[in-house]
């Protein structure tokens, strides 16, 4: 009898399944998808080069001079991510001191070039 | 009636992962089974091995990609335990109402997959579409709906807000409702019963003499759950039950999941109701463990699940063996299978809910003395390229 009942009240409820193109799904804030830099922020202190799960993350020369809590520091290293081999894990975003490595709520995809970086 | 052998994987159109069955017959009754196991052996262990203590867990969740929670947690738990660190209460009800919501999950797409072998597939679509708010609430809380990455030593990564909790408190009545209706479908539903009943039978004994656990033990009458004879989290905390049938067979198997579905409901309900406050994670977490070894127990969806972990000082784990419950279970349906239908051996294999790929482990034994042992990650390499001369990353 039961499946006769949920027959029966499916017959009168909206889909359940979410109607895309016309509606999206709902992003929750906790997202990790693609990663991305912000510069500005970054003090090169490679945290993240060294808690990556997959070691996607290498440090490159990128000089500059940084503002870190009032003082002013003279960057040596920046992170560069290899896209598609980031398993999106958040662990870089979790152990960054400045929030300058964080994941976006964007898809990051895939694709089979393994070397495509973000910097 | 001569015996037949009919062969069943490990590449199979029955089967999600690789497994050989050897299945002798007697006309439709089987007479014996033959296992071959380990098709899928990844090296996770010495992987593991290679990994700090902040790189492991990402690798130890995909141990399985349904208890993945349940991995990562019973070694972080071995390896606190070590440390002698004492977790932030917040930080441990975030981790019982994540592991509970896996159960959930995990039982929801169990109950799908044994309808789908007996045919049944509007049960299936019913509780794969019940899962889903299940996964939106973790997904919700952690980020991801099958790795939520949220244990790390001494706490959780995040915390949950107030509109998650909401969110999660929105759902549940839901999924009482839903609950309620499996638990009334178990035993009235034809299909279910005519399927279900007698079949892979097994009693106490037997459980016993072949080490099995889990639900699959729970329903052969064996009062045994982690949570409660060996409390880890806040399980003694909450009140709960731990649910056991007495016919042992695959309807008893599906009557204590769908018991455990709503006893979970009420861990999560009572943890999220009773969140307390304060920090998720201790301030500043050691890095590296002292001199120790342990044996991490956790009743994971399918059973009793153990981690032995030896640390040597470092921050990484000298020693990590993995004991997947499907590996305790799989002799038991050997034993299930004797004087049963072939047409019935999906649903045997699926009652135990099993999971190959998290079960391959690999002892390297030499022929001449045999004496057995473990091999490093390099040496575990080494031996692969030359074996398969091809280029496998460390």
């Amino acid at each position: 009898m039961s499946v006769i009942r949920e027959m029966l009240r499916n017959l009168v409820t909206k889909p359940f399944t979410i109607l895309y193109p016309y509606e999206k799904a709902p992003i929750p804030c906790t997202f990790r998808g693609e990663v991305a830099i912000d510069d500005d922020k970054c003090i090169g202190c490679s945290k993240c080069s060294l808690v990556c799960p997959p070691q996607v993350i290498t440090m490159i020369d990128g000089p500059r001079e940084v503002e870190f809590k009032g003082k002013s520091l003279a960057r040596k290293k920046r992170p560069q991510v290899k896209l598609y081999k980031c398993i999106r894990c958040g662990l870089c975003e979790r152990h960054c001191p400045t929030g300058a490595i964080h994941l976006k709520d964007t898809l990051s995809g895939c694709g089979t070039d393994k070397e495509a970086v973000i910097m | 009636m001569a015996e037949v052998m009919v062969p069943i994987g490990p590449q199979h159109p029955a089967l999600k992962e690789p497994v050989n069955f050897r299945i002798y017959v007697e006309g439709e009754k089987i007479v014996r089974l033959e296992l071959d196991l380990s098709y899928n052996h990844r090296g996770i262990e010495k992987a593991a091995e290679e990994r700090n203590f902040i790189r492991v867990l990402p690798l130890l969740e995909r141990v399985c990609g349904i208890c993945s929670h349940s991995h990562a947690t019973a070694f972080v738990k071995g390896i606190e335990e070590i440390m002698g660190l004492e977790v932030p209460a917040r930080g441990q009800y975030i981790r019982t109402i994540i592991a509970e919501l896996e159960r959930m999950h995990s039982h929801l797409l169990w109950l799908g997959v044994a309808a789908h072998e007996i045919g049944f597939n509007t049960l299936l679509m019913w509780t794969w579409r019940d899962r889903e708010a299940v996964l939106d609430t973790l997904e919700e809380m952690s980020g991801n709906r099958v790795h939520y990455n949220m244990n790390e030593i001494g706490g959780v990564r995040l915390d949950l807000s107030e509109k998650q909790v909401e969110a999660a408190q929105q759902r549940l009545p839901v999924l009482e409702e839903r609950i309620a209706q499996y638990v009334d479908m178990v035993s009235h539903q034809e299909t279910m019963l005519l399927r279900f009943r007698g079949v892979g039978k097994l009693s106490k004994e037997e459980i016993l003499k072949y080490g099995t656990v889990g639900p699959t033990a729970r329903a052969s009458g064996v009062d045994y759950d982690v949570r409660r004879d060996d409390p880890y989290l806040v399980y003694d905390e909450v009140p709960w039950n731990v649910v056991t049938d007495s016919s042992g067979d695959v309807y008893g198997r599906t009557k204590v999941r769908i018991g455990e579905l709503s006893e979970s409901l009420k861990i999560v309900r009572h943890c999220i109701e009773n969140l307390p406050g304060g920090p998720i994670r201790v301030t500043s977490a050691p890095k590296a463990a002292p001199k120790g070894e342990i044996l991490s127990r956790y009743e994971a969806p399918r059973g009793e699940l153990a981690h032995f972990i030896r640390t040597n000082g470092t921050d990484k784990a000298d020693r990590l063996d993995i004991r997947t419950p499907t590996l305790a279970n799989w002799t038991s349906v050997a034993k299930a299978l004797v004087n049963q239908n072939l047409a019935d051996i999906p649903v045997i294999v699926a009652a135990i809910d099993p999971c190959l790929s998290c079960t391959s482990r690999m002892t390297v034994i030499d022929t001449g003395t045999m004496a057995q042992g473990s091999i490093s990650w390099e040496e575990l390499v080494r031996k692969c390229r030359a074996r398969y001369g091809t280029e496998v990353q460390p």
